[in-house]
């Protein structure tokens, strides 16, 4: 915090009077790199998540390409296509399904968040999710189709569920891994 | 400052598009490949291997419950065990010297034919680990693999009959086909009159049919699918299916029955794996599909 060089002059009459009242409070750089632990952590625990049982439900989210897509969006010089590519390959030997469907998935939502990356920074959570549905439909539904030509079955439509649950969760997920970007002392984290 | 070309002040990957590119060739690649070839299974065997340790650990939550669970309930178990199986013994005494006075006059006609003596099966007990979550097909993965003994193209047993079949193994795990999934075919019997039929994983989930038959086969509800043990993989009696209905289509000549599976693996975790010997199978087959060869 800057200090203020009189306190006995009133706010108002401070920040019109003078033109050093422009400068930011605060002059630390806004944006902290996250740390690369935490990144991983997290990565870590949502696929060990994702090895529970409760995938069985199909509509069931996608908490994994969930925080790809995040991180993706925050730092796409740590967690990029490459990382989404080999989650989706471990995802696919545990699901027992054919090599490579999910890491399609994975890697298309990634390319597609990486893309409008410049444009998703300037909106606040929610719009993102609006920004976010159509590239998690497009990619999962572009991966399935690639599985049904292969296998000669289309599985139904339940994964639309799992993408609109998997996008609705995207607001939370911005809360809790933005979480230890916050200060303390600042009401308003801003977009 | 200024030197002979450009200075790279940022140091840059290739483009965003030629990533997306190369990943995605490669997946379709995988993709491709995996449908078609098994060239890939040590790949897959290599991931498995090193993702089990995790998988292990995300269990074992789980699997702590449900050991205090039967532990907990080990004496009322152990008591409805009993009853049950007191009642068992005594349906079963009947049927077993009936049998044991079969095998002596079998053995005694084998002996006379020249027949080969059938072997007795050898087993392994395993336990489900988990449910792989996939749309596609009907698969079980459990917690014992090559290390025990076990090869792809084993048949999968509860005390109901035949449960499926193994399809992929790593050293610690190994990979089940349910009969219901379509991939899985079983040379079958009818017990009450012996005809021999061919079993499908259905279209119908949790079913099993049989196709191609004539429109006047002798074949009811109610009937009782065993195994024929023609195909040499599974060992022939063991119990498959119960015929549910038989629809005859006069337009086409022919008829299709549909039959529910007599094991229930939805309902426990313990199985028994059958060794039996797959070598012979083993070059016979090229892909993960596995089942009877012709009758």
């Amino acid at each position: 915090m800057v200090r203020r060089p009189n306190d006995s002059v009133p706010v108002s009459a401070y920040r019109r009077s003078q033109l050093s009242a422009l400068q930011p409070i605060d002059s630390s750089p806004f944006k902290k790199p996250y740390s690369l632990i935490f990144i991983w952590f997290t990565l870590m625990l949502v696929w060990l998540i994702s090895l529970l049982p409760w995938r069985l439900w199909e509509p069931a989210p996608d908490l994994l390409l969930l925080v790809i897509a995040f991180w993706c969006l925050h730092e796409p010089q740590r967690v990029s296509m490459l990382v989404a590519f080999a989650f989706g390959l471990l995802m696919d030997v545990h699901d027992s399904a054919l090599l490579g469907g999910q890491a399609l998935a994975y890697t298309l939502a990634a390319y597609g968040i990486i893309v409008l990356r410049r444009r998703l920074l300037r909106f606040h959570s929610v719009v993102q999710a609006l920004h976010i549905l159509p590239i998690v439909v497009v990619a999962e539904g572009l991966a399935r189709l690639a599985y049904a030509w292969l296998s000669g079955e289309w599985a139904g439509w339940d994964w639309l569920w799992s993408a609109l649950f998997t996008v609705a969760l995207w607001p939370l997920a911005d809360l809790l891994l933005q979480l230890p970007q916050r200060r303390l002392d600042d009401p308003d984290p801003g977009p | 400052m200024q030197e002979t070309g450009t200075i790279r002040l940022f140091k840059r990957g290739p483009t965003a598009e030629f990533r997306l590119f190369v990943f995605v060739a490669l997946a379709l690649a995988l993709l491709i490949v995996d449908a078609r070839w098994t060239v890939l299974d040590p790949v897959r065997q290599a991931i498995s291997v090193s993702i089990y340790p995790f998988q292990r650990l995300m269990f074992a939550p789980r699997d702590a419950v449900e050991r205090f669970n039967d532990w907990t309930d080990a004496a009322a178990l152990a008591r409805t065990e009993k009853e049950a199986l007191q009642r068992q013994r005594i349906e079963l005494a009947q049927l077993s010297t009936h049998a044991a006075q079969l095998a002596a006059e079998n053995e005694q006609l084998r002996r006379l034919l020249n027949v080969a003596e059938a072997v007795t099966q050898q087993a392994v007990a395993v336990e489900v680990l988990y449910e792989p979550p996939n749309a596609f097909s009907h698969h079980l993965v459990f917690n014992k693999g090559t290390s025990s003994g076990i090869k792809p193209g084993m048949p999968v047993i509860d005390e109901g009959g035949v449960v499926g079949q193994i399809v992929r193994v790593t050293p610690f795990t190994s990979e089940a086909a349910l009969l219901t999934d379509d991939r899985v075919s079983i040379p079958v019997q009818v017990l009450r009159n012996g005809l021999r039929l061919i079993a499908f994983g259905g279209n119908v989930s949790g079913k099993v049919e049989v196709r191609y038959l004539t429109a006047n086969v002798d074949l009811e509800p109610g009937d009782t699918l065993i195994t024929s043990g023609i195909g040499g993989l599974f060992p022939a009696g063991l119990s498959v299916a119960t015929v549910d209905s038989v629809i005859r289509d006069a337009a086409s000549g022919f008829a299709l029955a549909t039959a529910t599976p007599l094991s229930h693996p939805e309902r426990y975790r313990h199985f028994l794996v059958l060794r039996v010997d797959v070598s012979a199978q083993e070059a016979k087959q090229e892909s993960m599909s596995h089942g009877s060869q012709t009758e």
